[in-house]
This record gives structure tokens, C-alpha cells and sequence, in this order.
């Protein structure tokens, strides 16, 4: 595009031949008022609120929808210009309410901005208002459609980003209403940001609803943590309690968006089961004391169990993945500091010598530069909505999309291919991919691949990898308890060397990727989660760990942090009858938006946040917590004052990282797989406790599916329940899988 | 009269391919498959002739036509404006009815001359008998080997297919008739980008009116010049004019552009029994009405109309006589584009309203003094502000009915009734 | 929900639209599917078009919402479309549609009590020169008269 000039209000102006106007004045600084035009959706140029008058054009034009042309003359604010505005909003204040004062948008209404500047003060319409009745669009998203103005940006939103037109404009003239079509509501993950995008008050928050006004309350950056993603946010609050998340800008993490789980899970936060105060354990029973006291019970209770008998290696320390990079960092110098190496933060990994192992090279604004992408083992949209919103812009301009999974879900766009395999098949399938990319670069085939079988499925997949300049291979959640976890891995690293394709493994959740920056695993000779769980060590430290969610196998983890001799500190955030029934002292933890530290995303972008409320009551952000107990401890060098020196501290150290296993096993196995994956809004502690979110139809996913095949080999029956949970039987599920989408962990049953 | 779409309107079986091509039709077309017309050619020959759309806006067809990428190596397509929903204008129908072989070939015509291969007709969706008739003529035309692909052994290829509307007058707007072959509601898109480069399916797009693809091949057949030589200058040819309202003999009238409107009017049979003209709205509903003063004295033409003050439009002549209650004639335009607006855009989905509710409380007895100034500074605000010229049309009768019979409109406020019925 | 030979009726048009292309039939299949079921369209019929051509629920209840000819209430097995724009109101419309209402003892918008008709007041149908004029099923009626309406209202069954 050419550089052309302009004169904007008489001043001149570069700028690009084609550009929309709008783009060139917003650019500028120059203020054009709008309602439609949304710089993430397309033009529908519908509202007419930014009529600007260009020279030699017998009308107004739109800013939004005129592209430019060299020499163009506009003028944003003479007679003609502002006649037009001024009509327009005359015409939008007719039909809308008048009263701010009781509005939810109120301060923050893009229609009360505008009309400060441009309605009249009385109006001539006496013809009596028009009123919507409001349909009820689920938990999340309060409607007061009286008060829309048909700007359609929630509608474009819903068919253009969250890729499910739920939003649309029935009836006509001035019957249009905007409105989902089913009773059962808006149903996406991305829903909330219809909130954000609708400029007046007909979409708003519902847990939010007639709480506060918008200039009451502090904005604090900060970083959601419930993925791999790190989306930037703003936490409102008043009176030290978070009131409500809206998304901040940010082009390379999340663009203008968020997702749901980022967006409700402060709800959580007020919740009547945090734990508020220190608790010690004394002959059985629970006694709330002050912090030092617990601390001192704590810190006897490990010299008791291990530092006096000189048995620092019979102290373990695990930790959730939503942790800071400073708390996974304090806490394994603690350990390190103490002489132990017993440190682990993968608690759903059932064989850890299996563990998949693969570097993530490409950046999530990348993701949209890719023109083929392999997916592997993942329900993306759910799991890791932002990185499934990129790949469905990328899809949408051409990219195409190959899938393997255990069982066919809803994507949100066209895949070029969906391979639904037995998790039995994927090591023996990615090894037919990999030789058959060898195959055609004429390329040495190594002996592990002589006997493997290359299917058409292979050659296909293997094609599109090879014949595309710039594709990723994606690796999910559900190969963690493959039993060829780590071969997988490995096939894909060879495959993506052989295919000059980049990886993104979103295999594991939230911060674990700041866990492994920060060395949060096992060093030479340390006990990794699984082996700590069964070598009977004598003390833990626990950092908001629930292990009817968190471990694999829940109940061998109970019982062994419950031997009568084994001393448990656990720090949590919200209170738990069996973390309460293992541990010897609780302390009372800050939650998420209440501590400093910072979030580590996918690409290894490191995004530190402040707290932006204090924890409640006695509870303390961790990182203190850990400060303060090292010192007890006596141990050198944790004197921070605050938690930006411990960052800085990880940033200059390197962990070593461990070596790294390449072995193969490329034969297909044999038998029944469970795929037990947490459902979308129970993957941490916080989204649990969020009621709204709970209420939403993907808050009460919970169910092991399977085919009737499986299903007459494992003799359930439709109505029956699986591990514990309900059976769906249905055809969408690859033989010998059970995919269990549950809002708990297995229990050990799998 | 009667000499182009309208040619063979008293012969027997009027539709069938048999009559059409007895009075020459399809003999441009089958010259076309020949190799004996280029579309250089017939673009110029369409210059030469004065053809205006005759769906209202009046832009000259041959211009029209060149502006497609020709060579542009994608699917383009032709699409021809059947929806007819402006009140007082019912041509297309009969064009549909007695002459459809006319619209097929002249969209064949327009297929090669723009390289498109497909065309659609979209016929509003309560034309059920001239959609059939069309329908039969397709058959009839396929059948022939006129359609298809490599027709008859040449590199040409016209398909053309029946879409059916189901009732919003919108749709006649060019870009919501697109919307709505593809199956949307029928909201118009703003532009640019015109259909010429993205239109049906985001591919370029020529959309005619029905008339102005019936009037081509005739043209093509006795040549530019002849039809000018119809008309006069600015406006080539002949013309449909549908004359209804207070007249004894209502009908579609074939003449030459630049008629004097008191031919008209008498072809039509005058002003019902013992009345007097009143006003006309010469153009169709959305365009502004006249004085029965100032209508006598106009000739039938663009610029004819022009000078009156009003629009050809599409030809639409709405004779008013003098038991009319202007009140209530514009309180019912008012209604029409009130029901009739999208809704997308605010001016119109607004003000259309608000301009009917003043209206009709001005007829239920409770005009306020100002109302006039009301309704003028309503439709001023819609003027110009709006996607498509819905929002115009619906202003403009209100202007005009206000500047032409402001007294009826005082008379109506004051008294509360009605200055003609009392 | 949608009849085989309603799902070929549909596909006719289908075939009408380039590759993928289908929701361009769904003003036509919903007109089929609304005949087929008792002349008036319900979510559940709005849904099932919208899955025959794979198109989004919404999408298609925009359609049938914004166009006039579809109906979301239970209409008579004959609609009686009588015109009341410009030309036909110059013509008596206004009368005509009173003496329909008092023949047939209803309102326009109700439906008479054995089922049979229901009178609906529609914008200009593209007759004018046959004003005035009313339009049941694919059939336009012009030049009414009250007495030309009672005849046709009459061999209504
Ligand atoms: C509200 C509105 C309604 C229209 N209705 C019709 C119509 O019914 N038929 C028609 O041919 N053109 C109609 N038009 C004009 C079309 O947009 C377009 O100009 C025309 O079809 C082009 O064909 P032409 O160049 O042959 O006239 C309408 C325009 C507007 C703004
Ligand atoms: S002017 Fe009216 S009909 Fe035209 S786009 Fe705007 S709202 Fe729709
Ligand atoms: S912002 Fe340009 S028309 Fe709405």
C-alpha cells in the first residue's frame, strides 16, 4: 500500500492508500465517536454515529468504512459533520433509556460518553420508549436489551472470534432485537467478552450486577493464571476485594480478549471456604493460633522429623501448578538450601519416567503465521482458549488443521482432517508420519521404524507437514498418561526436525512452565512426586495442593501423607477436609489477584503482577510465608523485600536441565485407555469456587464417555456411572478410550 | 408503444419461446454464440442507446456493464432485480408474465458481455405466477440448447437460476438482494466495495432491473441509435410507466421517454369520474410528490421530471385526485417505510418511526403546532445519514407532501380531522 | 421433523448455489418446511432447517423473522393478503378490509374460529395498476369489489 497524504481538520496527514478512515484518525489522536466499529470485528458501518464530511462526497461519509485516497480533504468536526453526529445521536436516544444513575454501565457507557458531547438536552420524541423484554442468557451474562442500540458487535463477536454464532438480530426495523436464538443461552468459553464489547449497558457482568459503578473502583494490571497463556487483565476493586475482571490489551498474549475461566474466577475469591487462619494440630484436633506460633510449630515439627536425625532427605516439597515463579522458586531453595532434592510440581503425571519432555518454539502471535497445524491430543477450545482463538484466526485465513485425538470434539473451525485413534494407536501412528516423511526426503530411516506400518492416515498427515513452509505440531493434555507419553513426545521432535515445523507443547497447565524455570523438580538424586508419594518420607511441604484434584491418584496420596508419622505443612489457599485430615499445620495462604509474583506463559514470556487486594484476614501471600519460614529456618539468602527481588533472583539462575530420555517405543498396545481430564472449570482451586462459572453448562461437563464397543467390554451401561462418574456412550470416542471429562481427579480407579 | 419489453404483449401465448422468437428474440443471442458480436461491441452499442437502469436510480446500463473486471480470472455473476416492491410499480411482473424470454436473453447477453457465467433472477417472493412463468421460459430455453455450458458448441456459458424472495421490499436495495441469494436477511451493505468488485458471494456482480435486461436484446437488434431515436436526449428509448390510482383506465403503458404527462394520464383514461387531479407522484412512492399544476406541464423523462421538481424513478405514476386527504396518503408512505426499514442502520430504523407515530397522531386528533417542523426536522436527520436510500425515500415524500399541501397538513393539526373528508 | 420429500423439494434449490453455499436455500426450505407444517414455523422447525443445511439456529431464525412471508403464530389454512399501501388505498382498500373483517367476523391478525382464514394487511404486493387487490396462496386477485369478494371468500374451503 502506498504512502499517500491526507489533510485531516486541515492538518496533513500520512498515511496508507486503503486504510479506513477511522484507522488514520484513531492513529492520530484525532476523536471520532462510534458505536459499531470495534477494531477486532469487521466493519458493518450500521450505527453512523462517525459521519465525517469528505470534500467533494455529496454525503457524509463513515470514518469506519471509507477508505482513503490520496489528497482526500475530511472534516471531523465542521457544520456538516457534526449535523450528522448530532442526528444520529438524537436517533439512538430515543428509544434509550435515560437513566444512567441506575444503569450497570453507568461510567462507563460509551452512549453516555458520547451523548455528553452531542445530545441535546431535551428531546422531542414524545412517543413513548420502546421496551425489550430480556431473555435469560445463562450464568454469566446479564441482558437489559431495552437498553441496546444494535451496534451488533456482541453478534460479530460470537460468528467472528468465538467462532459460534449464539448472538444474531431477529425481526427488523425497529423490531430488531438482538438476541441468542436457544433457551439454553450463550454457551462459549469466550462469552464474557461480549460484555467488554457491547459500549452501553445492554450486556454486563451478571456476578457483577448492581455491585458498583465503574469510577468507584481501582484498576490493577495483572495476569490471569488459569492457563498456558498469561492473558492480560484488569482487576477492578473497592475496598480491598476484587469486584470484577475486564481484559486488558495485549496484541502478542491475548489480543483484546479473554477468556471466561480468566474472567469469573475472582467470584472464588469471597468464597466462604478460604482458609483465613493459622492452624496447628495438636493430639488430633485443630486449634487457630497467630502466625508465629504456627510457623515456630512448624519449623519444630521438621527439625523433629528429619533435621535432627540429619535426614533432609526425607523432606518433600510439591506444589500446584497455578504457584508463582517466585513461590516455586523460594520453595525448592528452601529444599535445596536444607539438603533435599526431593521437589516436584507434576502431580498428574502417572509415570514419570514417562513424562513428556518437548520445548515450545514458536509464539503465540506466531501461532496466526502458521499456514498447517497438527493437533495432538487436545480439546483446545476449552483447554486453552486463546491459543484455540489464534489457530482459528489462522484457520480462517487459510490455514488448515489436522487433529489426532482420542474422541471427536466441537472446534470452532474447519479441520482439514480429524483422525480419532485408540491413545493405544498415536506412538505406532506418529511413527508411520515420521517414516514416511523420511520416506519421501529420501532420508535414512532408523531400525525402530523398520517395522512400523505406514497408513494412509500417516502419508496424509506426514504430507501436510512436509509441503508446508511454516507449520507447528501442538501437543496436549491428554498424552500425559499415555503409556508412550515420552515416545510421543520424541516422534513429534523427530518429526518436526524432519518437517522444519515448530512445536507448542500444552501439555501440561497454568504456571508449570515458570515450575520448570525455577527448577521446581526433582535434582540429582531427589525423589520425584510419584517416588516421594511411595518411599514414606517423613515431612512435606505442601504448597495449595488438593488431591482430590491434583494428584493421579488421589487416595494412594492421601494415605501416604496420612501416616501417623509423616509431618505435613500445607499452605492453602482455601480450606479442604482431606488436605485438613493429613496435614499437622494449615497456613492460610494468599489466593490469585491477592499476591505479587509472576505467571511464565507457553512461550516463556515472563509477565510479573502486583497484588491488587490483600488476602483476607490472617491469610499471607505464600511467598512471605516461604520467606519467613526459611529465615526461621536459618537458612542464607532469603532476605527480599519484596517478591521482585526473588524474580530477579530465578532470572539469573539456571537449572540444569535434566537429560533428557529419547527412547521410542513405537508398538501399538493393547487394552482399554482412560483419558482423566479435569474439566475446564475445575482446573485450579479458585475456578472451583467461582459459583457463576460452576453454573455454566461447560462448569458442569462430567462424564466418561466411550463407544458401545468399549462400553460392552468394560459391561457399563448407558445409564450406569464409570470411576465415579456418569457414562455417555457415543460414537464421537476412538475404540479402547474412555475420556473422562470430570470436575475431580481419578481417585486412583484408572 | 409497445415496442420493446412489451412487443409481444396481444399475441397468443405472449411468454412462450415459440412467440418470442417469431418476433426475432434470441436472433442477438444466437449471434453471440456465433462469434458475431463482440462485447466491446454491445457496450458500445448500449452507450449509444441511452439505456438507463430502469430500477430507479437511472444509471446508464452500458457504463454500468463495463465497469466488471471481465478478465478478472474468477466466477463473476449477473443478477437481475426482480423484487418490484416500491409501491406503485408493477411492470416487472408483466415483463415476467408476457415477455420472460426477453429477461433471459438480455441476462445472457449481459453474461457474456461481463464474462459471467451464472446468472440469478430474483423474483420477490409473492410473484408466484410470473416466478412460474419465468421458471417455464428457462425450461423452454435450456431445452432450445440457448443455456448452459459451451452452448451450442461455442465458448460460451450462461447458467441462470430463480431465486424467490419472501417479502421485504429491501431486498429490491442491489445489496440486499445480494444478502439474500445468500440466504441472509436482507440488509444492505454499505460500500465501497461495490458488487462490481465484491458481490454474490464475494465475487464481481452486475445487478440489473428486470426492464433494463428486457430492453437489450431489441436494442441490440435494431441498434443503439434506433432506440435513442425514441426517446430524447438523456433519456434513450421508450419506457414502462405503471399509471395507478384515480384513473379510469389503470395499466402499464409502454411510450417514448419524454411523453408529455397529460398523454399519459389520458392513455390511462383520465381522472376517475367528475374529479379534478390533485397530485402526482410520478416515480413511485419514495419520490417526492407534485402539484396537479406542475405535473400537467411535465414531460415523461428524466429531466422532464427533474424540472418538475420530482424523479422518473421506476416509473411508478400515482395520479391523486382531489377527494385525496394528503394527511392520510403520507401517513401511509410513512407506514410503509416504518415497516419496511432493515433495521441496521440508526437513522432509518429510528426515524421511520418516529416520522409515522407523528403522522399518525397527527390523524388521531392530537397534532401539536410544531409537528410540521417536527416531521421536517426528522426526515432532514435521515437524509443522506443513512447505508442505503431507503432512508431517503422514506424522507423525501414527507418533504415534499409538507412543502406541496403544508395547508392540509395545518387544517389537520388545528381541527383535528381532515380538510378533503371532513 | 422435515419430510423426505420436503428434504428433496430443499435439495432442488441446494442445487441452485455454488458448492457450500447451501444456506442459500433456507428461505425457500423454510417456506417448504412452514407448508408443511399447518403454515407457521416453530424453533424446533427453525433449528431443524438450520441443521439441514448446516447452517447456525440463529442464523436461520434471522431469516424467518426479518421476511414478511413467514409466520411464527398459528395462521388460517388460507392467508388472505390484502394490499393497504398507496394505489390500493386510493382505491377503497380501507373499505374492502372492513367488509372482509365484518364477513368474516374477525380481525386482521385472527384466524376464524373453524380454522379456515385469516386476513393479514400487507404493503403493495407489486399490482397497483389492479388495485385494489388481495393475494391467497400463489394467487393474486385485482380489481375487488366487495361483491368480487364475497364470491372468492366464499369458495374458500
Ligand atoms: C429501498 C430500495 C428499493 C429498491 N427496489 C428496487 C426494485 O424493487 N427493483 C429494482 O430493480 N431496483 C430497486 N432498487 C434499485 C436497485 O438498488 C438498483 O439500483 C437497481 O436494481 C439497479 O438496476 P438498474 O441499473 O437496471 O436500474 C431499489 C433501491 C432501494 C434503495
Ligand atoms: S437505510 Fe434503512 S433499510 Fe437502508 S440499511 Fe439503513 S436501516 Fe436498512
Ligand atoms: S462506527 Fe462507523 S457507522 Fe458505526
Amino acid at each position: 500500500m502506498a504512502d499517500i497524504e491526507i489533510e485531516i481538520d486541515g492538518n496533513v496527514v500520512n498515511a496508507k492508500a486503503g486504510e479506513m478512515l477511522i484507522t488514520v484518525t484513531d492513529r492520530e489522536g484525532i476523536s471520532v465517536p462510534r458505536f459499531c466499529y470495534h477494531k477486532k470485528l469487521s466493519i458493518a458501518a450500521s450505527c453512523r454515529m462517525c459521519l465525517v464530511d469528505v470534500e467533494g462526497a455529496p454525503k457524509p461519509q463513515p470514518a469506519c468504512s471509507t477508505p482513503i485516497a490520496d489528497g482526500m480533504k475530511i472534516h471531523t468536526q465542521n457544520e456538516k459533520a457534526k449535523a450528522s453526529q448530532k442526528a444520529v445521536m438524537e436517533f439512538l436516544l430515543i428509544n434509550h433509556p435515560l437513566d444512567c444513575p441506575i444503569c450497570d454501565q453507568g461510567g462507563e457507557c460509551e452512549l453516555q460518553d458520547v451523548a455528553m458531547d452531542y445530545g441535546s438536552d431535551v428531546s422531542r420524541f414524545t412517543e413513548g420508549k420502546r421496551i425489550v423484554a430480556d431473555s435469560d442468557i445463562g450464568a454469566l451474562i446479564q441482558t437489559d436489551m431495552t437498553r441496546c442500540i444494535h451496534c451488533t458487535r456482541c453478534v460479530r463477536f460470537g460468528a467472528e472470534v468465538a467462532g459460534i454464532m449464539e448472538m444474531g438480530g431477529t425481526g427488523r426495523g425497529e423490531d430488531l432485537k438482538i438476541e441468542p436464538f436457544l433457551e439454553e443461552g450463550i454457551q462459549s468459553e469466550l462469552s464474557g467478552n461480549m460484555i467488554d464489547v457491547c459500549p452501553v449497558g445492554a450486556l454486563t457482568s451478571k456476578p457483577f450486577r448492581y455491585e458498583l459503578r465503574s469510577w468507584q473502583m481501582n484498576a490493577v494490571s495483572n495476569i490471569a493464571r488459569h492457563d498456558l497463556v498469561g492473558s492480560n487483565i484488569y482487576t477492578q476493586t473497592y475496598k480491598g476485594k476484587v469486584k470484577r475482571i475486564v481484559a486488558k490489551d495485549n496484541d502478542s498474549v491475548n489480543e483484546t480478549w479473554i477468556s471466561d475461566r480468566d474472567r469469573f474466577s475472582y467470584e472464588g475469591l469471597a468464597h466462604e471456604n478460604r482458609l483465613l487462619a493459622p492452624q496447628i494440630k495438636v493430639e488430633g484436633t485443630w486449634k487457630e493460633v497467630e502466625w508465629d506460633v504456627a510457623l515456630d510449630f512448624a519449623t519444630r515439627g521438621l527439625a523433629n522429623n528429619v533435621f535432627n536425625a540429619r535426614q533432609a532427605d526425607k523432606l518433600g516439597a510439591l506444589a500446584s501448578n497455578t504457584a508463582t515463579l517466585e513461590e516455586f522458586h523460594l520453595l525448592q531453595k528452601i529444599l535445596r538450601e536444607v539438603g533435599s532434592e526431593n521437589i516436584d510440581h507434576r502431580l498428574n503425571v502417572k509415570d514419570l519416567n514417562n513424562a513428556i519432555s518437548l520445548e515450545s518454539n514458536i509464539k503465540l502471535a506466531g501461532l496466526e503465521g502458521v499456514d498447517h497445524a497438527l493437533v495432538i491430543g487436545s480439546n483446545l477450545r476449552l483447554e486453552q482458549p486463546m491459543i484455540n482463538h489464534r489457530l482459528r484466526k489462522a484457520n480462517l485465513s487459510g490455514t488448515s488443521i489436522d487433529v489426532i485425538n482420542a474422541m471427536a470434539f466441537d472446534f470452532n473451525y474447519q479441520l482439514n482432517s480429524e483422525n480419532i485413534i485408540s491413545p493405544n494407536q498415536i506412538a505406532a501412528t506418529l511413527a508411520g508420519v515420521l517414516k514416511s516423511v523420511l520416506q519421501s526426503a529420501h532420508a535414512q530411516i532408523p531400525a525402530y521404524l523398520d517395522d512400523v506400518e505406514v497408513t494412509d492416515v500417516a502419508v496424509q498427515l506426514a504430507t501436510q507437514l512436509s509441503d508446508s513452509d511454516n507449520s507447528v505440531i501442538i501437543l496436549g493434555e491428554h498424552v500425559v498418561n499415555n503409556p508412550q507419553a515420552l515416545s510421543i513426545a520424541n516422534l513429534i521432535s523427530q518429526i518436526a526436525q524432519n518437517t522444519n515445523s515448530t512445536t507448542l507443547n500444552v501439555s501440561a497447565s497454568a504456571n508449570s512452565t515458570a515450575a520448570n524455570l525455577a527448577g521446581f523438580v526433582p535434582g540429582k538424586g531427589g525423589l520425584d512426586a510419584n517416588a516421594m508419594l511411595a518411599a514414606d518420607l517423613k515431612a512435606y511441604i505442601l504448597l495449595d495442593i488438593y488431591p482430590q484434584y491434583d494428584f493421579h491418584n488421589s487416595i494412594q496420596a492421601t494415605e501416604t501423607l496420612s501416616n501417623d508419622d509423616t509431618f505435613v505443612i500445607s499452605l492453602n489457599s482455601f480450606k479442604d477436609d482431606v488436605v485438613a485430615g493429613y496435614s499437622d499445620v494449615l497456613l492460610p495462604i494468599a489466593s490469585f489477584y491477592e499476591t505479587s509474583g509472576s505467571h511464565v506463559n507457553v512461550e516463556g514470556l515472563v509477565q510479573s503482577f502486583a497484588a491488587a487486594v490483600n488476602a483476607p484476614s490472617d491469610a499471607k501471600p505464600a511467598w512471605k510465608v516461604l520467606k519467613v519460614l526459611a529465615d526461621l529456618l536459618e537458612l542464607p539468602g532469603f532476605h527480599y523485600a519484596d517478591s521482585t527481588q526473588v524474580t530477579s533472583e530465578v532470572m539469573h539462575q539456571s537449572h540444569k536441565q535434566h537429560v533428557h530420555d529419547e527412547s521410542i517405543d513405537v508398538k501399538a498396545k493393547r487394552g482399554v485407555n482412560v483419558i482423566w481430564q479435569k474439566s475446564p472449570y475445575a482446573v485450579d482451586v479458585l475456578s472451583r469456587h467461582a459459583a457463576s462459572l460452576q453454573a455454566t453448562k461447560i462448569g458442569q461437563i462430567n462424564s466418561a464417555s466411550m463407544n458401545k464397543a468399549t462400553a460392552k467390554k468394560l459391561e457399563v451401561t448407558q445409564d450406569g456411572e464409570y470411576l465415579g462418574v456418569p457414562v455417555v456412550v457415543s460414537e464421537a470416542v476412538a475404540n479402547n478410550c474412555v475420556f473422562v471429562n470430570a470436575n475431580h481427579s481419578t481417585g486412583g480407579q484408572s | 408503444m409497445n415496442e420493446v419489453c412489451f412487443k409481444n404483449l396481444d399475441q397468443k401465448d405472449a411468454w412462450s419461446l415459440k412467440t418470442y422468437e417469431a418476433n426475432g428474440g434470441y436472433s442477438v443471442w444466437r449471434k453471440i454464440l456465433k462469434g458475431e458480436f463482440t462485447p466491446e461491441q454491445i457496450i458500445d452499442e448500449l452507450k449509444t442507446s441511452g439505456l438507463r437502469g430502469r430500477g430507479g436510480a437511472g444509471f446508464p446500463t452500458g457504463l454500468k456493464w463495463s465497469f466488471m473486471p471481465r478478465n478478472a480470472d474468477m466466477q463473476k455473476y449477473v443478477v437481475c432485480n426482480s423484487d418490484e416492491g416500491e409501491p406503485g410499480t408493477c411492470k416487472d411482473r408483466d415483463i415476467l408474465r408476457f415477455n420472460p424470454h426477453s429477461v433471459i436473453e438480455g441476462m445472457a447477453i449481459g453474461g457474456f458481455v461481463m464474462n459471467a457465467t451464472k446468472g440469478y433472477n430474483y423474483i420477490r417472493g409473492e410473484f408466484m405466477e410470473p416466478f412460474y412463468r419465468f421458471e417455464g421460459a428457462l425450461k423452454e430455453a435450456y431445452d432450445a440448447g440457448l443455456l448452459g455450458e459451451n452452448i451450442n458448441g461455442s465458448s460460451v456459458s450462461f447458467d441462470l437460476y430463480a431465486h424467490l424472495g419472501a417479502g421485504a421490499y429491501i431486498c429490491g436495495e442491489e445489496t440486499a438482494l445480494l444478502e439474500s441469494i445468500e440466504g441472509k436477511k436482507g440488509q444492505p451493505r454499505f460500500k465501497p466495495p461495490f458488487p462490481a468488485n465484491i458481490g454474490l458471494f464475494g465475487k464481481p456482480t452486475t445487478i440489473n432491473n428486470t426492464e433494463s435486461f428486457a430492453s437489450v436484446p431489441e436494442i441490440l437488434a435494431n441498434g443503439g441509435q434506433w432506440f435513442a431515436d425514441i426517446g430524447v436526449e438523456n433519456s434513450g428509448g421508450c419506457k414502462l410507466f405503471s399509471v395507478s390510482g384515480h384513473v379510469n383506465k389503470p395499466s402499464n403503458f409502454e411510450v417514448p421517454m419524454g411523453t408529455p404527462f397529460k398523454d399519459l394520464l389520458e392513455m390511462a383514461g383520465g381522472v376517475r369520474e367528475g374529479r379534478k387531479l390533485k397530485a402526482v407522484i410520478p416515480g413511485g412512492s419514495s419520490t417526492p410528490v407534485l402539484t396537479a399544476e406542475v405535473a400537467m406541464g411535465m414531460t415523461m423523462d428524466y429531466d422532464g421530471i427533474d424540472k418538475a421538481g420530482s424523479m422518473l424513478g421506476a416509473g411508478s405514476v400515482i395520479i391523486m385526485d382531489d377527494s385525496t386527504c394528503m394527511v392520510e396518503a403520507l401517513t401511509r408512505l410513512a407506514h410503509f417505510y416504518y415497516d419496511e426499514s432493515c433495521g441496521q442502520c440508526t437513522p432509518c430504523r429510528e426515524g421511520t418511526g418516529w416520522l409515522y407515530r407523528v403522522l399518525k397522531r397527527i390523524m388521531d386528533g392530537n397534532g401539536k403546532e410544531d409537528d410540521i417542523d417536527l416531521l421536517l426536522g426528522v426526515q432532514d436527520k435521515i437524509m443522506g445519514n443513512t447505508i442505503c436510500a431507503l432512508g431517503d425515500a422514506a424522507a423525501m415524500p414527507v418533504e415534499s407532501f409538507l412543502r406541496n399541501f403544508r395547508e392540509e397538513f395545518e387544517y389537520y393539526i388545528e381541527h383535528g380531522k381532515s380538510m378533503v373528508k371532513g | 421433523m422435515i419430510s423426505n420429500k420436503a428434504k428433496k423439494q430443499i435439495d432442488t434449490w441446494v442445487a441452485k448455489y455454488p458448492e457450500g453455499r447451501q444456506s442459500s436455500a433456507v428461505m425457500e426450505a423454510l417456506k417448504i418446511v412452514q407448508a408443511e407444517n399447518d403454515n407457521s414455523l416453530t424453533s424446533d422447525t427453525i433449528q431443524a432447517v438450520a441443521d439441514y443445511l448446516d447452517m447456525p439456529g440463529i442464523a436461520a431464525a434471522e431469516v424467518a423473522t426479518f421476511y414478511e412471508n413467514y409466520n411464527h403464530k398459528p395462521v388460517g389454512k388460507h392467508t388472505i393478503r390484502i394490499c393497504h399501501n398507496i394505489s390500493c388505498m386510493l382505491n377503497g382498500a380501507d373499505d374492502l378490509i372492513a367488509h372482509l373483517e365484518n364477513k368474516l367476523g374477525v380481525k386482521t391478525g385472527e384466524v376464524t374460529p373453524d380454522g379456515l382464514v385469516n386476513v393479514k394487511k400487507v404493503e403493495c404486493l407489486g399490482a397497483c395498476v389492479g388495485a385494489p387487490m388481495f393475494q391467497i396462496g400463489d394467487q393474486y386477485y385485482e380489481n375487488l369489489t366487495a361483491d368480487k369478494i364475497d364470491e372468492i371468500v366464499d369458495g374458500l374451503k
